[in-house]
């Protein structure tokens, strides 16, 4: 075996993708700012899908986008099949984003928002076909593999089941109403890709920067089963027979698989030797409680759902924002700041290891900002959510001004760490 | 771990070898690689003017393993410049956290 060797060409693909997620992640701020009023309301409301969307796809999918062109060939240990399609992807991706959330903010469901999800969903299937023969190329399978593949396929499956959802709007593609749908396709989106992925991905990375000792992958095996039985199973009843008492069941089964993983990053955290925790590693730490925070509401959402209660909305809508704006935001403020310094370190520095003394990769970002960074982000969990489930504008807006102080500083940190010019401090 | 013959004569420039190994830093853990016990063997061969180090990484994907084997023979060879430097990547003994020094452990916050 040998180390994964960067490939050239590569630097440039990943750190695009960092940038214009940053830019999408400054952007969701404002446009929630201008959207407090819908918060308040049903979450199937223009300005929420194309908040939705923005979170979901501009900023988690683009962000793990870019990250998985880096980091899939480091965890499957081989390299990226083709950076062509990665950029073809890339140049599909952006403007059907831009389209997508434009024409659902605006709510003309027309052939902007068409073309925009067909673009969507030609690019989702140009990364899945990339990552398939990269890791085919693989001769050795292992749990990793199977997370990072099946979050494929289930993000595609996700983007066209969306897509018969967007051309629903004006052509009947759907008996039922576009409501029906809404749950698979967002339960396909969150624990179909986001969910899987970020398992396959963490579980390689999480033990790497803890330095941890704990290698048994049995825990990864059940939680990867447990998790893929739980998306099957909620998509087909529910498409069949809605919410109803079995979607309990098929909960706890999804939760058993999510406690399996997490009972896996606490024996990491526990096993680990670098006893220092820094402030991305909390961050990704906090994504976990975040997360915890989400299925807690789970069965609340199911119970008010079958009595028809409206309060199912207020818990629908609060577990949406802390599973898009809370775990996923909370794990990708803090990764970025592990990933991108290694990513842009490695182009300005590996030739000159041994040579000379030069910055760590920790020393090409700034801390401060990291520090406002983690400290609106706290400020807008512990504000925008509590004002989101009991409906208070006031704490939303304090919670939308510290977001917004959070993707500033993100934002500002991605410039540096992307503008960062090579120095030395002389020789060893 | 590296273990030096005080018989060998060229036992002092092995030791010496392995001190000047330690300004090759881990970039993620900040920790020398002498103290993460990634280096395995240290060997010269005088008449060829050649050193050659066997050494490993914490992991078959480290992201930083070819910086780290670059900054090795960048550091030997800037260091030696009579002698010219061959890094051998081994997986044999598997590197495990028993490897870690004292010194490592403390600087870890052990």
């Amino acid at each position: 075996m040998i180390p994964v060797k960067q490939q050239s060409g590569l630097y440039k693909l990943v750190v695009t993708h960092y940038g214009v997620a940053a830019v999408f992640f400054f952007s969701l701020p404002l446009m929630m700012l201008f959207s407090v009023k819908a918060f308040t309301g049903h979450y199937f409301h223009p300005q929420i899908l194309a908040i939705t969307h923005m979170a979901a796809l501009g900023w988690g999918t683009m962000i793990i986008f870019g990250a998985s062109y880096q980091l899939i060939p480091v965890v499957l240990e081989t390299e990226l099949h083709s950076k062509k399609l990665a950029w073809i992807s890339f140049s599909l991706f952006l403007p059907g984003v831009i389209a997508l959330v434009y024409s659902f903010w605006i709510f003309v469901p027309g052939i902007h928002m068409q073309c925009g999800a067909v673009l969507l969903l030609i690019a989702i299937l140009l990364f899945t076909i990339n990552v398939y023969l990269t890791g085919k190329k693989k001769e050795q399978q292992t749990i990793q593999e199977d997370f990072i593949f099946t979050a494929c396929l289930f993000l595609f499956f996700t983007a066209a089941l969306g897509t018969a959802l967007v051309f629903n709007f004006t052509t009947p593609v759907f008996q039922q109403d576009q409501l029906h749908f809404l749950k698979i396709h967002a339960h396909l989106g969150i624990a179909g890709w986001f969910l899987l992925m970020i398992i396959g991905v963490s579980s390689k990375l999480v033990p790497m920067f803890l330095v941890s000792s704990y290698q048994n992958t049995r825990l990864l095996s059940f939680s990867y089963y447990t998790i893929v039985s739980a998306v099957l199973l909620f998509a087909i009843d529910s498409y069949f027979f809605g919410i109803n008492y079995k979607t309990y069941i098929i909960a706890v089964v999804g939760v058993t698989g999510i406690m399996a993983y997490l009972l896996f990053i606490i024996k990491c955290f526990r096993s680990r030797l670098r006893k220092r925790v820094d402030i991305p590693m909390m961050s990704t730490l906090i994504s976990f409680t975040l997360l915890t925070i989400a299925i807690v509401i789970i069965p609340f959402i199911i119970y008010y759902h079958l009595k028809s209660n409206p309060v199912s909305i207020r818990y629908s809508l609060t577990y949406g924002v802390l599973l898009l704006m809370g775990w996923v935001t909370a794990l990708i403020l803090g990764q970025t700041f592990k990933t991108l310094p290694f990513i842009v370190w490695i182009k300005h520095y590996e030739h000159l290891t041994g040579k000379v003394k030069t910055p760590m990769p920790a020393d090409i970002f700034n801390t401060d900002l990291l520090k406002v960074q983690s400290a609106g982000f706290m400020l807008f969990c512990m504000t925008f959510i509590p004002g989101c489930f009991f409906v208070l504008p006031w704490l939303m807006y304090v919670g939308l001004v510290s977001l917004l102080i959070t993707a500033l500083a993100y934002l500002s940190n991605v410039i540096i760490v992307l503008f960062h010019k090579t120095k030395t401090y002389g020789k060893l | 771990m590296a273990n030096f013959d005080i018989t060998d004569h060229l036992s002092f420039l092995k030791s010496e070898i392995m001190e000047t190994l330690r300004l090759v830093i881990d970039p993620e853990l900040h920790i020398n690689i002498v103290d993460l016990g990634l280096v395995y063997e240290v060997r010269i061969d005088e008449p060829e003017k050649r050193i050659d180090i066997d050494m490993t990484l914490s992991s078959s994907y480290c992201p930083m393993g070819e910086s780290i084997l670059s900054g090795v023979k960048n550091c030997i060879e800037s260091h030696y410049t009579a002698y010219t430097c061959n890094v051998n990547l081994v997986w044999e003994p598997v590197w495990s956290y028993d490897n870690i020094t004292e010194e490592g452990k403390r600087s870890l916050g052990f």
